[in-house]
Parts: structure tokens; sequence; C-alpha cells
């Protein structure tokens, strides 16, 4: 492959054509700029603030270090395509409710990061929650909050299966 | 097609993970004509153990190494490995190519005598890992996987450095034992170029283990990393030197590191805390 061909994104759950974007650029700069998908932010573009994490065929990336013509085909997943039902929507709801965002910069990344992590380790300590999210920084809030609430949303989850086994 | 392209002049990228290149790409450091991007190709996405080595395909990512139970040096070390982000994404043969002066992967793979697979037009080639470091792969090969014993003993990799998910180590130390063989072998890296050997500090322990029950005494682990400070000082060409990396903090860290690996693969566990 070398320049200015076309290839197809699936991102949160449509196809997408992507044509003349530049070989070398990022799947984080042809979701913002070619496809307008400003769900991902831009911060540092070397892979080391989770600013831009998406899911990539279903596990957790930096968007800054995919190829995005290596994409092709894969289903990329956004903080805007997680759904509105469920965990992902407990995890948005819970970030306000205890006060997780301030500035809110990194929170689309904190979002898809936690959603991701919860899926997989719903029961994880607080040592396993931070060393999950170390790829995620915030400048903010000095991340109590943040931890304060995927706790919250543990015990909400914790709760709920406790009363569906019922 | 990659020894077509060099002949043409095109410069031609193989692309495995991506975390090190993209960025490289995007910011002008490195640049491709064209990219050969290496993800799908599952052969490369392979582990397996034989009867004496364990073998680990270039597409095979850290998070995937995480958990393997056959290396438990090699699941540490990917470990601690950036962020989840990275572990994903990351690749052995990434880590090779991207040859960083502290890489995790490179510093246990050289303490590990490992050897690296690849396969070109002329076919499949096996080369000791520090020769492939130091001229690279043969033009038109690409990097199939690494080969490296089974464990015959405690290993482990620590490391020194920034916030580790957003920063490569500023010193790294990886130290394996082998029972079998009364051999330990450290490498350390982030002082010079690439991970480097600590030789006589190996054969010093050799002789400082009691090999009938796998333990060394406090004053060996000592000894360890005063050798292993000595030579890391001789290390040549040494990195150039940071405002908070001086060579010296190097050089002590190097020895600081070393005492700890040797400390928590080879004293018993009632003295894992003593200072070394």
């Amino acid at each position: 492959m070398s320049g200015g061909e076309t290839y197809r994104l699936h991102v949160d759950g449509f196809p997408r054509t992507v044509s003349g974007a530049w070989i070398g650029d990022s799947l984080l700069t042809v979701l913002r700029d070619a496809l307008g998908v400003t769900a991902v932010k831009d911060a540092c573009e070397q892979g080391r603030c989770g600013a831009c994490s998406v899911l990539l065929d279903g596990r957790l990336a930096a968007s800054c270090t995919v190829l995005a013509a290596d994409a092709d085909g894969a289903r990329v997943v956004t903080v805007a395509g997680l759904g509105t039902v469920g965990l992902a929507r407990a995890v948005r709801a819970t970030f306000l409710a205890e006060g997780a965002v301030q500035c809110g910069f990194c929170t689309p990344g904190f979002v898809v990061a936690v959603t991701d992590l919860l899926t997989r380790r719903p029961d994880a300590d607080a040592d396993e929650l931070r060393e999950a999210l170390a790829g995620n920084i915030c400048r903010c809030t000095g991340y109590g909050r943040i931890i304060a609430a995927v706790q919250a949303v543990q015990r909400d989850r914790a709760v709920q299966r406790d009363r569906d086994a019922r | 097609m990659l020894a077509g392209a060099r002949e043409s002049g095109t410069e031609v990228v193989l692309l495995s993970g991506g975390t090190d290149l993209v960025p490289a790409l995007r910011s002008g450091e490195r640049r491709a004509d064209a990219v050969v991007a290496l993800r799908r190709v599952q052969e490369l996405r392979v582990r397996g153990a034989g009867a004496d080595s364990l073998t680990v395909g270039a597409g095979v990512t850290y998070t995937d190494l995480v958990g393997w139970s056959l290396s438990p040096g090699l699941a540490r070390t990917a470990r601690v490995v950036g962020s989840v982000q990275i572990r994903n994404t990351g690749t052995v043969g990434g880590a090779l190519g991207s040859a960083r002066p502290a890489g995790d992967l490179l510093t246990f793979l050289t303490a590990a005598d490992a050897e690296v697979l690849t396969a070109s037009p002329s076919g499949p080639a096996r080369l000791p890992l520090a020769r492939f470091l130091a001229g690279g792969p043969a033009p038109g090969a690409v990097v199939t996987a690494v080969r490296l014993a089974r464990p015959g003993g405690p290993q482990t990799y620590l490391k020194i450095g920034g916030r580790q998910a957003a920063f490569p180590a500023v010193v790294s130390c990886a130290v394996l034992v082998d029972r079998l063989r009364r051999s330990l072998t450290c490498a350390i890296g982030g002082v010079g170029r690439l991970p480097a050997r600590m030789e006589e500090a190996e054969s010093a322990a050799a002789g400082d283990i009691d090999w009938a029950t796998g333990t060394a005494s406090p004053a060996a682990a000592r000894r360890f990393a005063d050798l292993v400070t000595a030579a890391a000082a001789r290390i040549a060409p040494a990195l150039p030197v940071g405002p908070r990396e001086s060579a010296e903090y190097r050089w002590h860290a190097a020895g600081v590191l070393a005492g700890r690996a040797f400390t928590r693969c080879l004293l018993p566990a009632a003295t894992p805390d003593e200072p070394t």
C-alpha cells in the first residue's frame, strides 16, 4: 500500500470509507480529521495519555498507535459507540454523579477503558483498578474521584447481580 | 517484495504492533513510502513449547504473554510493559525492531540468550539476538519468532524510571537462574545503546550460589550488585546523559536493581527485604 488508497473502517457500528488519507496516518488522525469522529480526543500522540482510547476488535488500544489503514475491516468502538444501556451507561452516569469529571478531556478515554476493564474484571480490587487505568492520564482530579466512581459502579452492579440471582 | 522495494529505493517499513512506529511516522521521526502491516499474519501470532525451548511468534502481544505459565520471567516482563493499551498492541517483533536501549523485552531476551528466527526469499534463518541487533536482519528478511530455553530456575525482571505506563525504563535488569546448568545470567539495559550482559558478575555469582539448595547469601547479593555497578560503568559507548539521568545514576541504579533481582531469585523467603 502507498499513499491515497481507499479503505473501509467500521466505526461505532457504521461502515465508513476513507479515501485520500496518507498511508502513515494513525487511526486517531483518520477518525478525527477524515471522518469527523471527535469522540476520540487527541492529546499526546505518543501512546502515553490514553485520551484517544478505543476498542479495536474488542481490545483496548490507544488509537494514536494504530495505523488507520491496518484497521481496515476491524471493528472500532469509541465512547460514542459503547451504547446507551448497561455497563457503559452506568459508567458515564456514575462519573458524573461522583465528580470524576472536571475539564472532561480525558473522560472519553477513561469511559472506554473503565468499560473494558469492568467487562473483563468486574470485581477488580483497588490496586488492579489503578494498574489497569494507568494508561489514562487525568490532570485535574488526582484520580481519587475516578477510582471512587469505578468502585461505585462495581457496588451497583454487584447489588444488581444479587437481585437478579434471587 | 521487500527485497524488490529496497532495490528500487522505496522506503518500506514493517509494522508489527505500532506503539513505537505509528507515533514516529506521525511526528516525522521515521518516514515510509510504504508500510507492510503484519498484524493479520496469523502464523506470526503462534507461541509454542518444545522439549527444551520456547518459541514466541513475532506477532505475539505483551497481553498474550502476561499469563504464560511456561515462562514466568517472560510473563513478568510483559506485565510491566507500558499500559493495558500498549500491552494489547505492542508485539515481540516490534520490540526487536524498535530495539530501545532499556527495552523491557529486549533486556529479558538478552539475559535469556534468545535466538531470532527470520524468513526471507532465501529461506528461514536463525541467529543469536546480539548478532541480530548488531547487524539487523538480512535484506528482505522478516522476523518470525524468538526462541529461548525453557526456564531452569527462578527468573525476574526489574526496572526503574518514570511513570511506567507512559515512559520507557531508564534502567532495566533481568536475572535468570538455571539450576541444571548451574549458571546465572544478567542483562542491564539503559546504560549503553542496547542491553548488555554482565559476564563478570555472572561468573562470580555461579561460584557464590549453593547449587544444592539454589540459594545464596546476602553477602553474595551485595558482591553481585557491586560487580554490576562496576561493569555498567565500563559499558561503552554510554547513552547521552539527561538532566535527571546522569551516567552515575544509571550505574548505581543498575547495581541496585541487580542486587534486588539476585535477592528475589536466590535468597530464602525469610529475608526478602534485606537491603543489598
